[in-house]
């Protein structure tokens, strides 16, 4: 491949010396070797995130290893303060909840968004109003979405025990039922993104690899079977990895709906409690680095799938 | 050649047709009744007038009126969705061009350890956004983007990359790469494939992208409620304005304002969704892969 | 064709929209840029919004001094969100606040932090013409840090149409409650048991009322009873089981109870006295014109003791004009006017002689009675952390998720050792 820049390259420059010199600024523009092209494009984002993102996370990680009084730091702590936090029940606590809440939501969002994704995908009258409603839910911001669970789940005014008849059932008001209310609040906000990166996916896939299995005699299980899925893999590993480390990181439902009683404190509640509510900047910065370390783990897992999934450029020829 | 296709499929289908139309409704019932009965709710209540009718669970318990769109309005909340249109609107631009660089460069150029790219991209965004906020705030502070439009989307920009640069980098591994080498065998440029042939096929990926940046950065709350915490003139978002709503009286809570506005802030969303849904499943790549 | 056109329209909107950003991209200047002289007061809440009480407050100081005017600076009523946002300030060294409106629970960590200066030169201003619990709330280490501006306490609600006085004891309350459930089908007692600081008002007042404490006075000492605390739990845990607490209680928060009691769906409620004006107002509410107000019961049947809650005007430690703000505070103390625009506006006012003025309104006159034993919690440093354990411990156990021994005994190991760190 980089043999194919080069060609052409010699191919511009073996024109008549006065087109050459004409050409030059242009010619060594067109001529930017694709691996420097690369670096090229990459540095723009790059440049945006190192900005951003990295300060930030030094600053954590350095915090991490100091003592504080609340917000008064008292000296160097080396991993007291990750020893604090994985020793703490509280910790443990919030591990399994967020757990719990990533495996049971983002497998229904994946259920219910693929779902979605088909139905948007066919619909062949009013598509745009089924896709439009479909999207609904997900772009209502979260905190009101939270406020407008929590108010209709709660036994007073009692809105959702109104309507099914249920008399004072406490959903939000008892282990169990407490996080399933939250993760029903969450399948309904975030199926559709996962619906919305899924329809992208199926957009990738040759619409003649349906016509020449039905002239096979494929069905439609078939079809979906054998060529929707396997070939929607990368959508299908994208929409998983994203939906999960921010489920990992899960704060503002159950934060609104329910303050974390019943077993609903979350990893990031926990984070957010240390840095904001109880001051302890060494501990909150610790829970965060674990955070952050277990996400990535599970992050960089979906990332060699989805490598090992995609075609690049320079393997196919 | 597509509508070939699509006549073949109705011929074929309509052996069944009328079973299928049956169960077709009835799922789209059931999607319609998930989606919109929160939002329903979320509509009725936003009319309903004085203290008493909005804590009914009564649904259809009146009085109705306008009061609380009247109220919202009288609180420059079109100030609130101004900024939150540009914050959001420029994030969305500045996402999309430069992670469709980044993706295109991942996924198609000469690069080594690609899914480590991959995953330093990623990992620049998984850490709990709760603990970043002090030390940006510091620096924000000190370069004078506290309250702006910039210190924003800056920001939000450096967030949605790693979404957007992973959709769009799975969708340019799956153009076939003949079109590229194709085009480069007429003469064109890597940067003049990449904007010819590349960028119009992965119109479903950029406008996914697009959207999900889109709404994203218009829904935040975080970092917009530390960056931007007041003052509507300035910066203060959609999400953060709602959030301020206050009742009457100490505890009373602004259940009328707050559904009013979530309602006035879904209907351009829904607008923006009805316009750009079109794009996410317009290109169909199958039939320019032999064109 | 189709492609390239796609290309064009793509690259199209592209370019306009990066046009219309750039041209629209720069947010325009603050049109409120603090003007020369300006004292802002940064203090949360529905009266610091347009119309709200701390705007004619901050209008009256303005009419009186027009050279050095006041700004209110409207933060979140949410406590914690207000907090934050003064905190993240503060943290910076900023001078965009100079008068901090602080929950009567901040003092002590603002004053270890050094975000706000001592008061203790105009505590003559204030001791005696201001109400002692406020007073002890903007007090730490023996010095004021704060100038109360106002107050609230916790009372309990009954209908006149359902008892024939208010119950003194929980005994009392909760067999009228039966007997109103087996009658009318309503719900007995509703307060604010969900798990947020609203459960530590309410356990704490259950908790002083049967005559326990954290600390002794001057907070050297831990006399929290294990034996005491268990049982005001259990006491939590059993009335939710038997139906004399509502079941909407333990997700309950003020905004609930007021609704479930004003909808006639509970008979009895504990709450501020806020939600007195909108019964008031709502004529078709069954609790319209029956409402009565007292304080809350006891185990004893001695009055119960109330929370205290409310602002008090603390002057920023960055503030460029600390000398204007410190005027400002004691003035929005001890103005007649002032206060009176506050109790107008059925806030409680912290100013001891006007409380005489209201001498034909009863409901004043016992607002004002159970203010003189109401009680501030524990302003220190550590309360936010006490207060969640509070709520990790003493809540869970309400709630049948851990044993009320269990939780009183980690309660009071954890208030040892705030002692010592």
């Amino acid at each position: 491949m980089p043999n194919d820049t080069s060609t052409m390259h010699g191919g511009s420059a073996r024109r008549s010396p006065e087109a050459n010199s004409r050409l030059r600024a242009p010619a060594r523009w067109r001529g930017i070797s694709e691996t420097a092209l690369a670096r090229l494009f990459l540095a723009p984002s790059i440049t945006v995130m190192v900005l951003v993102v990295v300060f930030p996370i030094l600053y954590a990680l350095v915090t991490s290893l100091n003592a504080y009084t609340r917000r008064q730091r008292e000296g160097f702590a080396g991993l007291d303060n990750y020893v604090e936090v994985l020793s703490s029940g509280v910790f443990w606590q919030a591990l399994s909840f967020t757990a719990v809440f990533t495996v049971t939501s983002v497998g229904l969002e994946f259920i219910i968004g693929l779902g979605f994704a088909l139905i948007m995908n066919r619909a062949l009258r009013g598509r745009g109003i089924v896709r439009a409603t479909i999207l609904i839910p997900w772009i209502i911001p979260t905190v009101m979405a939270g406020q407008m669970w929590a108010f209709m789940f709660n036994i007073t005014p009692g809105s959702i025990n109104g309507l099914l008849g249920l008399g004072d059932f406490n959903w939000l008001g008892q282990s169990g039922w407490a996080a399933g209310t939250v993760i029903i609040a969450d399948v309904w906000k975030t199926a559709p993104f996962a619906a919305l990166l899924l329809l992208a996916g199926l957009q990738t896939i040759p619409s003649e690899m349906y016509e020449s299995a039905k002239v096979d005699g494929a069905t439609s299980i078939q079809r979906f079977w054998y060529i929707t899925l396997p070939l929607l893999r990368p959508a299908i590993l994208v929409a998983l990895l994203f939906r999960t480390v921010d489920a990992l990181r899960v704060y503002d439902l159950p934060e609104v709906m329910t303050g974390g009683a019943f077993g609903t404190e979350s990893l990031s509640m926990l984070v957010q409690q240390y840095i904001v509510e109880t001051p302890d900047p060494g501990v909150g910065s610790a829970l965060s680095t674990l955070t952050f370390m277990l996400v990535l783990a599970i992050g960089v897992i979906f990332v060699r799938a989805i490598g090992s999934h995609l075609v690049f450029g320079e393997r196919s020829r | 050649m597509t509508t070939q296709t699509a006549h073949a499929r109705t011929a074929r289908q309509r052996p069944p047709r009328r079973i299928m139309d049956a169960r077709w409704s009835v799922l789209l019932g059931i999607v319609f009744v998930w989606c919109l009965a929160p939002f329903f709710w979320l509509v009725m209540t936003s009319f309903k007038r004085g203290d008493r009718a909005l804590n009914d669970p009564d649904l259809f318990q009146g009085p109705f009126g306008l009061d609380n769109y009247i109220a919202v309005l009288g609180q420059g909340f079109l100030l609130n969705m101004r900024n939150s249109l540009v914050v959001a609107t420029m994030t969305t631009v500045v996402c999309t061009i430069i992670g469709a660089l980044a993706a295109y460069a991942i996924a198609r150029l000469p690069l080594k350890r690609r899914v480590l790219w991959l995953s330093g991209v990623l990992a620049a965004s998984l850490f709990p956004p709760v603990s970043l906020v002090p030390p940006l705030y510091e620096v924000w502070r000190s370069i004078g983007l506290l309250n702006t439009w910039e210190g924003l989307y800056v920001s939000y920009v450096s967030f949605s990359l790693p979404l957007t640069i992973f959709i769009l980098t799975t969708f340019f591994a799956a153009i076939p790469s003949e079109l590229e080498e194709a085009a480069k065998i007429d003469g064109a440029t890597p940067l003049q494939a990449f904007r010819k042939v590349i960028l119009p096929l992965a119109g479903p990926g950029l406008f996914s992208a697009a959207i999900i940046t889109f709404v994203t950065s218009w829904n935040e709350f975080l970092l917009a409620s530390t960056f931007a915490p007041r003052n509507a003139e300035v910066a203060q978002t959609v999400p953060v304005a709602i959030a301020a709503f206050t009742g009457a009286v100490e505890f009373q809570r602004p259940i009328g304002t707050i559904t009013a506005a979530s309602v006035m802030v879904t209907i351009p969303m829904v607008i923006l969704a009805l316009v750009l849904q079109r794009r996410i499943v317009s290109g169909l790549t199958a039939g320019a892969v032999k064109g | 064709m189709k492609q390239q056109n796609t290309a064009g329209r793509l690259l199209a909107a592209a370019a306009v929209a990066t046009a219309v950003s750039v041209v629209a991209g720069c947010t325009p200047a603050p049109a409120d840029n603090a003007e020369e002289g300006e004292i802002v007061w940064a203090i949360g809440g529905p009266r610091s919004q347009p119309g709200g009480a701390h705007l004619s407050i901050a209008e009256l100081w303005n009419e009186e001094n027009p050279d050095t005017p006041v700004r209110v600076e409207a933060l979140p009523e949410a406590a914690d969100g207000a907090r934050e946002q003064q905190a993240l300030v503060l943290q910076a060294g900023g001078s965009e606040f100079d008068v901090l409106g602080l929950d009567v629970i901040w003092t002590g960590e603002y004053v270890e932090n050094d975000w706000i200066v001592s008061l203790e030169d105009v505590r003559a201003d204030l001791e005696g013409v201001t109400l002692p619990g406020p007073m002890e709330s903007s007090s730490w280490g023996g010095e004021l840090w704060a100038a109360p501006l106002n107050t609230n306490a916790g009372i309990l609600y009954y209908r006149t149409d359902l008892v024939d006085e208010a119950p003194r004891t929980w005994t009392e309350l909760c067999a009228a409650a039966e007997s109103i459930a087996a009658e009318e089908g309503m719900d007995g007692f509703i307060g604010q048991g969900a798990r947020y600081e609203g459960f530590v008002v309410n356990w704490l007042e259950l908790f002083w009322s049967a005559g326990g404490d954290l600390y002794n006075s001057d907070q050297s000492e831990v006399v929290f009873d294990v034996d005491l605390a268990t049982e005001v739990t259990e006491f939590i845990a059993e009335s939710v089981d038997d139906g004399c607490f509502a079941p909407g209680y333990n997700t309950a928060m003020e905004e609930e109870s007021r609704i479930a009691f004003q909808s006639g769906d509970a008979a009895f409620m504990r709450n501020w006295p806020g939600p007195y004006a909108l019964i008031a107002d709502d004529s078709e509410s069954p609790a319209n014109g029956v409402t009565g107000v007292a304080p809350l019961p006891s185990f004893t049947g001695e009055p119960g003791v109330s929370a205290i809650g409310g602002f008090n005007n603390a002057v920023s430690a960055f503030s460029e004009r600390q000398d204007i703000a410190k005027d400002f505070v004691v003035w929005a103390a001890t103005s007649v006017e002032v206060q009176t625009i506050l109790a107008e506006d059925a806030v409680l006012p912290v100013h001891v002689p006007l409380y005489d003025e209201f001498a034909d309104d009863p409901v004043m006159q016992q607002l004002g009675e159970i203010l003189q034993d109401a009680k501030p919690r524990p302003a220190a440093p550590q309360w936010a952390e006490i207060s969640l354990e509070m709520q990790r411990t003493l809540f869970e156990a309400a709630n049948g998720q851990m044993s009320a021994r269990d939780a009183a005994e980690q309660m009071r190991t954890f208030l040892e050792g705030t002692l010592n760190g």
